[in-house]
C-alpha cells in the first residue's frame, strides 16, 4: 500500500490554465493536488484531483489559476484553510475595475496569508501541457517565494525568472492584456511589420509611464512580464483578446465579437477604467484612448491613424 | 496594578539588556575590519563638518587614530575594539527610569511648566510630589480616546509598539501623559538626542524611559546597536512607543510615508520569544495625536518652505528649546477645551491582522489566525529572517498610514485654516504655492462668508466621518461657522507671534499665510484641503466623492 505524499503544490482551478500549471509542476517531480469544481478524471493518473479546499492547502505553496471573475470567491472559500505558513501565488490576469485592486490585494482581503506572488511572462497553457521550452516569471517580494515557485515549475522546458516589483507584474500582465487587443486589430487592419512594431513599442512605453504613476516600477513593463507577454500575441492567433481584436477590425459589432473570443476577456471593461486612471494622474495614454474608442464602435482606418498620431 | 510593567524594573536589568546587546551586536559583526571602517569614516566626516568644541576634537582625533591603526590590528584586537565601541554606544543609548519621576510628572508635568517653574527648580520639586498642585485640570483639555478598556487589557497579554503621529516635541510628553491617563502601562522611546540637550525638556527625557537616538550619527554600527536595543526590549516586553515618521512633520500633514527601521524589530523580538521557548505576542497600536495649535508649527512651516535641500534634518532651536515659548504654550493649553487630542486606533499584529483584547490575532474575514505561522519556514521551524521581515513591516507601513487617516481628529483650527486657504487659492487661481503664500494681508474675507466656507467643509468632514474616514468632535458637529472661526481665532491668537488671522471691521484678515497652510495641511491627505505636501513619487489625495449632488463628479471625466 502506498501512502501518498503530502502535497508540495496546490494548484486551485480545473481550467485549461490550471491543468497546464499542474502539469508543469508534476514535471519538475512535485506533488501536486489539483481543485477543480468538477470531480473529473484526469488523463494523468499521478495528478491528485480534488474538491476539497482542505486537500489542496496540505500544501504550503498554493497556486490560483481560476478567472478573476470568480477570484474573490474562491479565494474566500480557500481562507479558510490558510493560515500564515502558506505562500500563496496567483495567475491570474486582471485588476478589479473599481480601485485597480490587483488579484494579490484581493488574497490580502480573503485569506490570512501574507507571503504572496504573481505568476507572469509569455508562457502558454498548450506549452506547459505539452513540455515545449518557455518562460514564466514569479513576482514576489518575499525570496521564499521565488525560490519555492522556481523549486516547483523550473524544468528543461520552462526557465523561471524572478522579480520583486509584484504590483509591476500584475499591472504589466492586465495592461498586456488590454494591448493585445490592438496586437490583432492592428494586424487585421493591414498594419506591416514595421508599423506594428512601432505601435507595440509606444504602447509598452505608454503602459510603463502609467505602471509608474501606480507605484509600480517601470522596467518590470520592458521585461518578460510585460513586453515578453506582449510578444507572443503577434504569434497567437487563438489568445482571446487578439480573436476580439480582430473581429472589430472587421467591423464586427462588440457582443459578437466577444463571443467569437470564446473566453471571457478582462481587458473590455478595464481599458476605459485606465483612461480615467491616466486623466487623473495626468499620464498621456493615447494608445489606451484609442482602444476605448475601438471599444465603442470606432473606425478602423480611423482608428489606425490615430493610434500612430498624438505627440513626440 | 500597573507597576507590574518591566520597565518599573528597568533600572536593576539595564545592565543585563545592555550586555545582550553588546553581545548580540558584536557576535553579528560577519567583517569587524568593515564595521570599523564605516564607523570610522562616516564619523569622521561628521565630526570635521561639525562645529567642533573640546570634546568633538578629541571624539575627532580618537576616530583619526582608529582608522590609521586599523590595517595594522589582527583580527582579535579588531574584534576587541569593536566590542569596546559597541559597549560605549549600548550605554550611551540605554536610558533611565525613574518611577518617581515618572508618577509625578505624568500627573502634575503640564502645571508644573505653567507655573513657570525652571527646570532645576522641578528636579527639586519631584523629589517632593505633595508641594505640586494635582493636575487634574488638565484632564478635560486634554482628550484620549479610542479603544482605552480593550487596550488595558491588551496589555497584560502582550507587548505594546505605540506608533502615533508625530508633530511636536511634546508629542513624546504628551503621550506619556494619555497613557498614564487611560491607565495603560507606560512605554519605552527612543528619543532624538537633542531633546536631552534641550533646556526645557530635558529633565522628562531622563527620567521617562526614553533612550537617547543621536541622528546625527549614520554608521551601520551604531544603527545596529539602536535596533537591536529595541528588539532587546520587546523581547523583554517592554512596551515601546515609536515615531514610524521619523521627524516631526515639517508640513503639520499626517504621515504617508514611514521609516520603518525599528518598527521592524518587533518581528525579530517576536520570533525570538518562540524560539526561547516563550512567546510573547507583540502588537502595534496606531494613534493620532492632534493638537488646536502645534509649538513649533512657525520653525517646522519655515523649514518645510526653505529652499528644496536646504531644509534641516534636526532642528535645535525651535520653540520647544525657548520656556517663554513652552510656558505660553502651556498656558494656551489650559485655556481652551479639547486642545490636545490623542486617539488610540485599533491594534493590529505585526503582520496586519487586527488583535482582540486577549492578543488573538483575526485577519480580514474575522478567521482567528496564529501569528507564530508568519515566521516559520519550509519545515515548520521559527527563523529570523530579516528580508522577510522587511516585507511584513512595509506592509504593516501602509495600514498603520490608513489607520492614521481614519483616526485623524479634525479640529476647529484645521477647518478654519483649510477654508481660509482656499480663498487664498481663489484670489490668485492660476498660482503656484508661493504664489498663494505670497498674499499676506491682502484677502479679507467678509465674517458670513468665512462662516458659510467653514460650515460647507464641516459638513463634508461630517460626512467623511460618518463613513470611518476621519474623526469630527462633538463641538466642530454642531457648532455654528460663527463659533467655530471665533474658536480658531482664540486659539491662534495669544500664542502664534503675529496675528494668523485678524479680526477686521470688514472681515477676517487672512494675515499669516505660511501658519495657515501649516494647519490646513492636516487634512492634504483626506484630499480635503489644497495638496501640494504628497511625499515625492506620490501622487497627490484627490477630493473624496460624496454622495450629495454638489460633488465635483463632473471632474471625474467618465467614459461615454
Amino acid at each position: 500500500m502506498t501512502e501518498r505524499e503530502a502535497p508540495s503544490v496546490g494548484v486551485v482551478g480545473g481550467g485549461p490554465w490550471g491543468r497546464a500549471l499542474a502539469t508543469a509542476a508534476r514535471r519538475t517531480g512535485a506533488e501536486v493536488v489539483l481543485h477543480s469544481r468538477r470531480d473529473q478524471a484526469d488523463s494523468d493518473p499521478g495528478l491528485h484531483v480534488t474538491v476539497d479546499y482542505a486537500e489542496v492547502a496540505k500544501a504550503r505553496l498554493v497556486v490560483i489559476a481560476v478567472p478573476s471573475s470568480v477570484a474573490r470567491s474562491v479565494l474566500r472559500a480557500l481562507g479558510d484553510h490558510l493560515g500564515g505558513q502558506h505562500l500563496v501565488v496567483h495567475g491570474v490576469r486582471g485588476l478589479g475595475v473599481d480601485e485597480l485592486t490587483t488579484v494579490s490585494d484581493l488574497v490580502r482581503e480573503e485569506t490570512p496569508a501574507r507571503r504572496l506572488g504573481a505568476l507572469g511572462g509569455p508562457v502558454q497553457a498548450g506549452e506547459l501541457i505539452e513540455g515545449r521550452p518557455s518562460a514564466m516569471v514569479i513576482g514576489s517580494r518575499f525570496p521564499e517565494v521565488l525560490t519555492a515557485v522556481t523549486r516547483a515549475f523550473q524544468s528543461p522546458s520552462l526557465k523561471v525568472y524572478g522579480t520583486n516589483d509584484l504590483r509591476g507584474l500584475e499591472w504589466a500582465s492586465a495592461l498586456v492584456g488590454c494591448l493585445s487587443i490592438g496586437v490583432g486589430y492592428a494586424e487585421e487592419a493591414g498594419a506591416g511589420p514595421g508599423l506594428l512594431a512601432a505601435l507595440i513599442s509606444r504602447a509598452v512605453d505608454e503602459a510603463a509611464r502609467l505602471m509608474a504613476a501606480a507605484g509600480c516600477e517601470e522596467r518590470t513593463m520592458f521585461g518578460l512580464g510585460g513586453y515578453g507577454d506582449l510578444l507572443a500575441s503577434i504569434a497567437l492567433e487563438d489568445r482571446p483578446e487578439v480573436v476580439l481584436g480582430k473581429a472589430l477590425a472587421r467591423k464586427v459589432p462588440l457582443d459578437q465579437a466577444i463571443a467569437m473570443a470564446k473566453l471571457r476577456v478582462e481587458a473590455i471593461p478595464l481599458i476605459p477604467r485606465i483612461v480615467r486612471f491616466a486623466d487623473e494622474r495626468r499620464v498621456e495614454a493615447n494608445t489606451f484612448r484609442t482602444l476605448s474608442e475601438i471599444l465603442a464602435g470606432g473606425r478602423p482606418q480611423a482608428m489606425l491613424d490615430r493610434m500612430f498620431a498624438g505627440s513626440s | 496594578m500597573k507597576d507590574d510593567a518591566p520597565i518599573f524594573g528597568f533600572n536593576a536589568a539595564r545592565e543585563d539588556i545592555v550586555r545582550s546587546v553588546v553581545s548580540r551586536v558584536v557576535l553579528s559583526a560577519k567583517d569587524p575590519l568593515l564595521a570599523l571602517n564605516d564607523a570610522a569614516y562616516h564619523e569622521t566626516k561628521r565630526l570635521e563638518a561639525s562645529k567642533r568644541g573640546p570634546e568633538e576634537q578629541k571624539e575627532l582625533a580618537e576616530w583619526q587614530k582608529l582608522a590609521r591603526s586599523l590595517g595594522r590590528m589582527g583580527d582579535g584586537e579588531r574584534r576587541e575594539k569593536l566590542a569596546s565601541l559597541v559597549e560605549h554606544m549600548g550605554w550611551d543609548v540605554a536610558g533611565n527610569f525613574d518611577p518617581r519621576v515618572f508618577k509625578v510628572s505624568s500627573k502634575l508635568l503640564p502645571p508644573v511648566v505653567t507655573s513657570l517653574l525652571a527646570p532645576r527648580t522641578l528636579v527639586r520639586l519631584a523629589r517632593d510630589p505633595k508641594r505640586l498642585v494635582s493636575l487634574s485640570a488638565l484632564d478635560d483639555k486634554v482628550r484620549v480616546e479610542g479603544p482605552v478598556e480593550e487596550l488595558r487589557e491588551l496589555s497584560r497579554h502582550g507587548t505594546a509598539v505605540y506608533v502615533p503621529t508625530h508633530l511636536s516635541n511634546m508629542d513624546s510628553i504628551v503621550f506619556g501623559y494619555a497613557l498614564e491617563r487611560a491607565g495603560l502601562p507606560p512605554a519605552t522611546y527612543g528619543a532624538g538626542k537633542n531633546l536631552f540637550t534641550n533646556p526645557v525638556l530635558s529633565f522628562f527625557m531622563h527620567n521617562l524611559g526614553a533612550y537617547r537616538v543621536d541622528r546625527r550619527i549614520r554608521h551601520n554600527l551604531y544603527k545596529d546597536v539602536l535596533k537591536t536595543y529595541s528588539c532587546v526590549l520587546l523581547e523583554r516586553g517592554y512596551h515601546s512607543l515609536f515615531f514610524p515618521g521619523g521627524t516631526r512633520s515639517r508640513s503639520g500633514g499626517v504621515e504617508r510615508r514611514l521609516k520603518l527601521g525599528l518598527m521592524g524589530t518587533a518581528i525579530e523580538a517576536y520570533a525570538r520569544t518562540l524560539i526561547a521557548n516563550r512567546e510573547r505576542r507583540v502588537y502595534f497600536v496606531p494613534a493620532t495625536i492632534n493638537y488646536l495649535i502645534t509649538l513649533e508649527a512657525e520653525t517646522l512651516i519655515a523649514d518645510f518652505l526653505a529652499e528644496a535641500g536646504k531644509g534641516r534634518f534636526i532642528i535645535e532651536d525651535d520653540e520647544s528649546s525657548r520656556l517663554g515659548r513652552v510656558t505660553s504654550f502651556m498656558r494656551k493649553m489650559f485655556d481652551m477645551q479639547g486642545a490636545v487630542v490623542i486617539r488610540f486606533g485599533k491594534p493590529i499584529d505585526p503582520f496586519g491582522n487586527v488583535v482582540d483584547e486577549r492578543c488573538r490575532s483575526f485577519d480580514r474575514r474575522g478567521r482567528e489566525v496564529d501569528p507564530s505561522s508568519y515566521v516559520k519556514d519550509d519545515g515548520g521551524r521559527v527563523t529570523l529572517d530579516p528580508v522577510r521581515d522587511a516585507q511584513y513591516t512595509r506592509e504593516l507601513g501602509d495600514e498603520i498610514c490608513k489607520a492614521y487617516l481614519r483616526e485623524t481628529v479634525v479640529l476647529e483650527t484645521h477647518v478654519v485654516a483649510a477654508a481660509s486657504f482656499e480663498r487664498l487659492r481663489r484670489a490668485s487661481p492660476a498660482g503656484d504655492l508661493f504664489t498663494v503664500l505670497r498674499q499676506r494681508d491682502v484677502v479679507v474675507v467678509p465674517r458670513d462668508d468665512l462662516a458659510r466656507d467653514v460650515v460647507k467643509l464641516r459638513d463634508r468632514l461630517v460626512e467623511l466621518a460618518d463613513r470611518g474616514e476621519i474623526v469630527v468632535g462633538g463641538f466642530l458637529r454642531t457648532a455654528s461657522g460663527g463659533d467655530i472661526v471665533e474658536r480658531a481665532l482664540r486659539a491662534f491668537a495669544g500664542y502664534h507671534a503675529s496675528p494668523v488671522l485678524a479680526s477686521r471691521p470688514d472681515g477676517i484678515a487672512i494675515a499669516d499665510t505660511n501658519l495657515l497652510f501649516y494647519y490646513q495641511n492636516r487634512l492634504a491627505a483626506h484630499g480635503m484641503a489644497w495638496d501640494v505636501i504628497a511625499p515625492p513619487g506620490m501622487a497627490p489625495a484627490r477630493p473624496p466623492v460624496f454622495a450629495k449632488p454638489a460633488s465635483p463628479e463632473a471632474t471625474q471625466g467618465g467614459l461615454s
